[in-house]
């Protein structure tokens, strides 16, 4: 098991220095910030000015090592736009983005699961395909354009809810009704695949002919095995909860970290961009490895190719 | 705000008319005012607020004056023409000194009242110019000298009389006092506060309202300041809410959250109109979308090539489809804002097929495609209009492949072969000098990116910069006009810009002809 857990913390730490690379590389590769922070009428003093303050001036290796270097000892650098730390900027925004992604994941494992549970033990009925056209639309419909279906109805018609910003509780229903709609229709399509797979193997039609009541088949053998599957789209769900809701909170003016990362690669602010991307690229490597480790639970036998038995 | 007093607003939006109206006539004891949310676009492209880090114009232009003023006050209500701010009255000394006499009893938002040593502190090393003790980041003190490239001192002549002293003579120097960047802040403030970096977000002003809390990216608070000097504010707090989706902002003004949306498009206007209760204002502002040139491409060095494209530009079309008419082909790179260094008669150059064909071929144009780099609606209408100004410079046989680019970097990028890209220039104040030179001269981005030089421009520069004689800087623009879109066109004038703002019908609010939303006294109608 230490074996396992050790393996799949190296690939993840080697993970985490790939993606910070390679955002480092394109960033400073696709625009320089000095003209994108400062506008294209800025004096050329000061535009040098700022380059070389912040370094953007010296050769790209030199930058990306001094960056490195930097991120080793722990420092994760300060935004070039208002030079406050790049850490305390996004860790002041993970709030706001916790605020809508963790009730989203919530609704869309309430609604995902059991919809694609009912789906499956109904399988071809009508329900069965009304649940699965919805999903479909749920996943397929953009969140953008769900989003502002939402506030056309919702906030312009009826008037209940509000259309955007963060001022009340009554603020976080629509982004996270748009977010967890489109989450909980990806969930329902893999759980009933999950689901259908398990309720055709041998050990199903075995407990039955067995005489054991049908629920406790589900509850007992389909469930358990359909969940493996399952799990590792929970995982992404879990992964992609930082960067999850990028395209929401601009649409619904929701001051979260996806409205900082976009402002942050617009302005190529490096550390700040860095700086998320370490956070979800985390978030989303140590999601990985809890959903590896669930998969060792859940079933022995991966745990044990892991470990060199057989 | 509860859902209910949501309901109760979008139920019932003509209510604000009363509140509004009782606000007018109300004492500080029962503060009524209104509270209300302008949706824009963007607050800060910087991320600071301090107008000398935080350039745009389509930005901070919208709430700098509410918070910080100058000594020389733009008529917002008018035609921009400068009017008296902080200062009552100023007068020349000579060619080099203006004095400026200051209005007693302003107060600032920090209590204080305003004196000469807060406008010298504000021209000060500490606050713009750098050195000494001065810790500022080394753009502000190169953006302070592109406001004020020959200023040697401010000096304090008494508590309430200051003197604006150039190292050369300058005739701008009034119109430089009015423009951005020139704003007043408070000595103590800036101090107590400390660095650079402490201030950037915390502007002490003398404006109608004082700040509150801002929070990048998402929204700027301010309340009223009511010792303001040009009278009470008719508004308790001002907030501006960042939101970059033009559908939400406009979504927000129907369900009655928001009362003014920002950065409407021309082409949504009647859209917007049929709306109950919401009506679009606007119009011209002094900025004109421009076409620029780099004139080392390789089909680009003959002069006749860059006037053919100019010729072949159907702007009436443009301004007629595009803009529904709300623009104009404006008469060259030039605002009448200008007053008498305005050239009357100059146009640019007419829609002319025929003699773009002529030009193209007495150049021997050979069909080399000229790549037109441009930016996806950075400007209103942009990726319309370059698909307009493209097809006819196709009818006419030119090779122009669009190019569209992320960000201004990448629009500015050497490598590869730059041909022409989209821009824009503004009168930051009422002379030649601070569009035609600024951008264009041998200081401006044009030049200095090396897209385009010509040494009589240049020398013309220096006659616009410091001379004194009226005729003779005229006669000096009147040429450069000739050079820049003639002779040697630099730029290729499309359209004056217009802004639109969509608000609330019941507020009686007017539009100034500018970027700036005055919520000040002066704003509202009687």
């Amino acid at each position: 098991m230490l074996r396992f857990f050790a393996l799949r913390l190296a690939r993840s730490v080697l993970t985490i220095v790939l993606v910070v690379t390679f955002a480092f590389v394109v960033l400073r590769l696709s625009g320089d910030p000095a003209l994108l922070i400062m506008s294209p009428d800025a004096p050329v003093e000061a535009i040098h000015a700022f380059r070389h303050e912040w370094g953007l001036d010296q050769p790209l290796y030199v930058q990306y090592l001094r960056y490195f270097l930097a991120i080793l000892h722990g420092d994760l650098g300060q935004s070039m736009r208002d030079g406050r730390p790049a850490l305390a900027l996004v860790v002041e925004r993970i709030p706001a983005t916790l605020t809508l992604a963790v009730p989203a994941l919530a609704l869309k494992l309430a609604l995902g699961i059991p919809a694609g549970v009912y789906a499956a033990l109904h399988r071809n009925s009508l329900t069965d395909r009304l649940v699965m056209a919805g999903a479909v639309a749920g996943f397929t419909v953009p969140s953008f354009v769900l989003g502002l279906l939402l506030v056309l109805l919702f906030a312009v018609q009826l008037g209940w809810l509000p259309s955007g910003g963060s001022d009340s509780w009554s603020s976080v229903i629509l982004p996270v009704v748009t977010l967890g709609l489109g989450g909980a229709g990806m969930l329902a399509r893999f759980t009933r695949s999950a689901m259908l797979e398990v309720l055709g193997q041998p050990y199903i039609r075995t407990a039955s002919a067995k005489g054991v009541p049908w629920r406790a088949v589900v509850r007992g053998h389909a469930l358990p095995n359909a969940a493996i599957p399952t799990v590792t789209i929970v995982g992404f769900l879990v992964g992609s909860l930082i960067a999850g809701s990028v395209v929401v909170e601009s649409v619904f003016s929701w001051p979260g970290v996806g409205r900082l990362l976009v402002v942050a690669v617009a302005n190529r602010d490096l550390a700040v961009v860095q700086c998320i991307l370490l956070l979800v690229a985390s978030t989303m490597v140590a999601a990985n490895l809890i959903v590896d480790l669930l998969y060792g639970v859940f079933d022995p036998r991966l745990r044990n190719q892991a470990a060199g038995a057989h | 705000m509860s859902i209910s007093r949501r309901l109760l607003l979008a139920g019932a939006g003509a209510a604000a008319l009363p509140r509004f109206a009782i606000a007018q006539n109300t004492s500080p004891a029962g503060d009524d005012r209104p509270e209300i949310t302008i949706a824009v676009a963007k607050i800060s492209n910087s991320g600071v607020l301090d107008p000398l880090r935080e350039q745009s114009s389509n930005a901070s232009e919208r709430w700098l004056g509410s918070i910080q003023e100058t000594l020389i006050a733009r008529n917002q209500q008018g035609r921009l023409e400068r009017v008296p701010g902080l200062a009552t009255n100023w007068r020349r000394i000579d060619e080099t000194t203006v004095e400026l006499s200051l209005r007693p009893g302003v107060k600032l938002h920090n209590g204080d009242t305003l004196t000469a040593e807060d406008v010298a502190f504000s021209f000060g090393p500490e606050r713009m110019f750098g050195g000494g003790r001065s810790n500022l980041p080394a753009d502000i003190p190169a953006v302070a000298r592109r406001h004020w490239p020959h200023l040697a001192r401010v000096e304090v002549v008494d508590r309430l009389t200051v003197r604006f002293v150039n190292a050369t003579p300058d005739v701008t120097m009034e119109g430089r006092i009015s423009a951005g960047g020139s704003e007043i802040c408070s000595r103590r403030a800036w101090t107590e506060n400390g660095d650079w970096q402490a201030n950037s977000s915390k502007l002490v002003g003398t404006g109608p309202y004082k700040l509150r809390e801002f929070r990048p990216d998402a929204s700027l608070t301010l309340d009223a300041h009511d010792e303001y000097w040009g009278g009470r504010p008719p508004i308790k707090t001002l907030r501006f809410l960042e939101v970059p989706e033009a559908a939400s902002r406009i979504n927000g003004l129907r369900s009655g959250e928001y009362q003014f949306a920002c950065d409407v498009q021309p082409d949504a206007i009647d859209d917007i109109e049929v709306y109950p209760g919401i009506e679009v204002l606007g119009g011209l502002v002094l900025n004109h979308r421009i076409i620029t040139f780099d004139k080392h491409h390789p089909a680009l060095v003959d002069p006749r090539v860059r006037l053919a494209m100019a010729h072949a530009i159907d702007g009436r079309s443009i301004v007629d489809t595009l803009w529904d008419g709300r623009a104009r082909v404006p008469p060259g790179l030039q605002w009448e804002f200008y007053g008498d260094m305005f050239v009357k008669g100059w146009t640019v150059p007419p829609y002319d097929p025929a003699a773009a064909r002529e030009l193209l071929n007495d150049a021997g144009y050979d069909g080399t495609p000229i790549p037109y780099r441009i930016r996806k609606d950075y400007y209103p209408e942009e990726t319309a209009t370059a698909e307009v100004v493209t097809e006819c410079w196709k009818l006419v046989g030119l090779n122009t492949p669009i190019e569209v680019k992320e960000n201004w970097a990448q629009v500015l990028d050497k490598a590869g072969p730059r041909g022409v890209r989209d821009w824009s220039n503004s009168a930051v104040f009422d002379d030649p000098v601070s569009s035609i030179v600024n951008q264009h001269g041998p200081n401006g981005a044009q030049q200095q990116d090396g897209e385009w030089t010509n040494a009589e421009m240049n020398t013309l520069s220096g006659v616009l910069e410091s001379g004194t004689d009226v005729g003779k800087r005229k006669q000096a623009f009147a040429r450069m006009l000739q050079i820049c879109e003639r002779e040697d066109p630099t730029y290729i004038v499309l359209n004056q810009n217009a802004v639109f703002t969509a608000k609330r019908r019941e507020l009686p609010w007017r539009q100034p002809p500018s970027f700036f939303l005055d919520f000040s006294p002066r704003g509202w109608e009687s």
